[in-house]
């Protein structure tokens, strides 16, 4: 290697970083960006919200991060920069409230939704009844028990299996039948829709009209379906506390609502607000 | 043969070491930041859970098939690549790179679209009654997939650089193929073997993205330490911390036990 070739680049690099002025911000930039930390199962719903909130609020621009909701709270946690927080459900956003990461008097119910049980359209492995689902063989693909939508397929389990219809085994021989935990319950509703699997647990809305071509759905009874809350709360410290009260006020509104029921959530019950 | 290393002259030493710091910096600080969150007393106590356990011992195994499957296979790919001329040479070799610019994410889904069970080789296997997703089989054959580019790369390298007349005398004094590849070209590649064996190793320990989509995620059957990480991380940051910290030391002390049995040889 010949070192006096690499002089003149190291020389040309050091007077290009001292010498680099500020860019002067974009003259075009929206005036405000309201970040928004939601769940995954909110992507839909949530994405046309954001149109219609930027469409009605001229300059403001909503930015989204959809992800696992104790993910989105263990990036709050560690400082992530955000204003809205909107989990899937209450036990992240009481973890986010007692560490101080979300406003007290903001927090609210604004949907509620359900599990149900899909398999792929071909449906290979002759899934009938709920019943089905604890034969040895059938391949079962769930949420894992970290995020909200395992944690709801457990409580399931457990109620299913006090009911005299499926049995004190069921929930064992459910369980025996998994085949994996999937990280995100989007990833369930992709591997069933890919075939991979014989059956999986998710929730009602991820059962869009796009999943619904390669999709069968079962529903499951509200007696033994742990119905899902989901909170939305102003973060803490959200640099842009006016507009971020402003997103939830929308969500919790008629309009706001009614999106939500597009997408297959059961609005919040209303007088709770 | 490596070139002798000497130091570059003074006045340009001292600017290298200026501009080689931030990344230096970069890369050796985030490993140390994570092992000061943890302490011994922890981890002691999270090796011995079951969860641990598991994830450990599938890597292990895991990653340990790999290298074998990449070594056996890889070998004479990468002599073929090496060492012959043929039409079509540069297409193949950028065919065989692409898994390392590949999003591991994007590596999962076209490995679904190949072996999942409606895949273009997969649907065969199903009508034969075999499933590979969801199995310790796609957790090996998402690593190779991902990692094996890295041995096959290093060691055509390695026997590329072997010279023409080396080999040539080797034929003369009459050895066979088989005892001129393991007596002459093998330990002459030697250098390049062994590194391109540590990346592929290090790279398949460190699998994520294709294996959790490929393989799926199951304590004990596909969930390895990397998903154990991530999963960790969501229920609870502790867990994540210390499970962080002993993959960590197992990748580094794979380092330096082959530094080590590199140095010896």
């Amino acid at each position: 290697m010949k070192w006096r070739a690499i002089f003149p680049i190291a020389v040309v690099l050091l007077i290009s970083a001292g010498c680099g002025k500020e860019q002067p911000a974009a003259a075009n930039a929206p005036a405000a960006t309201v970040t928004v930390f939601a769940a995954a199962s909110l992507t839909e719903s949530f994405t046309q919200i954001g149109t219609r909130f930027e469409a009605e609020n001229p300059g403001v621009k909503i930015e989204f991060n959809f992800a696992g909701s104790q993910a989105l709270r263990a990036q709050l946690e560690n400082g992530a920069r955000a204003d809205v927080f909107a989990s899937a459900n209450a036990k992240e956003m009481n973890a986010a409230w007692r560490e101080f990461l979300v406003k007290p008097a903001t927090i609210h119910d604004f949907a509620r939704n359900r599990l149900v049980v899909i398999f792929p359209k071909d449906n290979p492995a002759k899934i009938a009844t709920l019943n089905d689902l604890g034969r040895h063989g059938v391949k079962i693909d769930v949420a894992d028990a970290s995020v909200p939508a395992g944690d709801y397929t457990l409580q399931m389990l457990d109620r299913m299996s006090g009911d005299r219809a499926y049995g004190p085994e069921f929930k064992r021989d459910f369980l025996a039948n998994v085949v994996s935990q999937e990280e995100n319950v989007k990833s369930v509703v992709s591997k069933i829709r890919l075939g991979e699997a014989d059956a999986g647990v998710v929730y009602a809305t991820d059962v869009t009209a796009d999943a619904a071509k390669d999709l069968q759905t079962l529903s499951v009874p509200d007696s033994v379906n742990p119905i899902a809350s989901y909170p939305i709360a102003v973060v803490a410290k959200s640099p842009q506390a006016i507009l971020a009260q402003k997103f939830e006020d929308f969500v919790l509104s008629g309009e706001g609502q009614e999106i939500i029921s597009e997408f297959n959530f059961i609005p919040a019950s209303p007088g709770l607000h | 043969m490596a070139a002798k290393q000497t130091n570059p002259p003074r006045h340009s030493w001292w600017l290298l070491i200026l501009l080689a710091f931030p990344l230096l910096g970069l890369l050796v600080i985030p490993p140390f930041a994570l092992l000061a969150r943890t302490s011994p007393s922890t981890l002691l106590r999270y090796l011995g859970t079951p969860a641990v356990v598991q994830a450990i011992a599938l890597s292990l195994w895991t990653s340990a098939a790999t290298l074998l499957i990449v070594v056996v296979f890889g070998t004479p790919l990468a002599y073929m690549l090496g060492r012959g001329a043929f039409v079509g040479k540069g297409i193949l070799e950028a065919l065989i790179d692409w898994p390392i610019v590949l999003p591991p994410a994007v590596a999962g889904i076209a490995l679904l679209m190949t072996l999942g069970r409606r895949g273009l080789i997969g649907a065969w296997l199903a009508g034969a009654g075999v499933q590979i997703p969801f199995t310790p089989i796609a957790v090996i054959i998402a690593q190779t997939f991902v990692a094996a580019p890295y041995y096959v790369k290093a060691a055509s390298v390695g026997f590329a650089a072997i010279s023409r007349d080396v080999l040539d005398s080797a034929a003369l004094d009459g050895a066979s193929p088989l005892r001129r590849f393991r007596n002459v070209t093998l330990p002459l590649a030697f250098r390049s073997v062994m590194v391109g064996g540590a990346l592929t190793w290090s790279r398949a320990l460190g699998e994520f993205g294709a294996t959790i989509i490929f393989a799926g995620n199951y304590p004990g059957r596909t969930q390895t330490m990397p998903l154990a990480v991530y999963i960790g991380f969501e229920i609870d940051m502790h867990q994540a911390l210390t499970l962080a910290a002993i993959l960590l030391i197992i990748s580094f002390g794979l380092l330096i036990g082959i530094r080590a049995a590199y140095a010896r040889t």
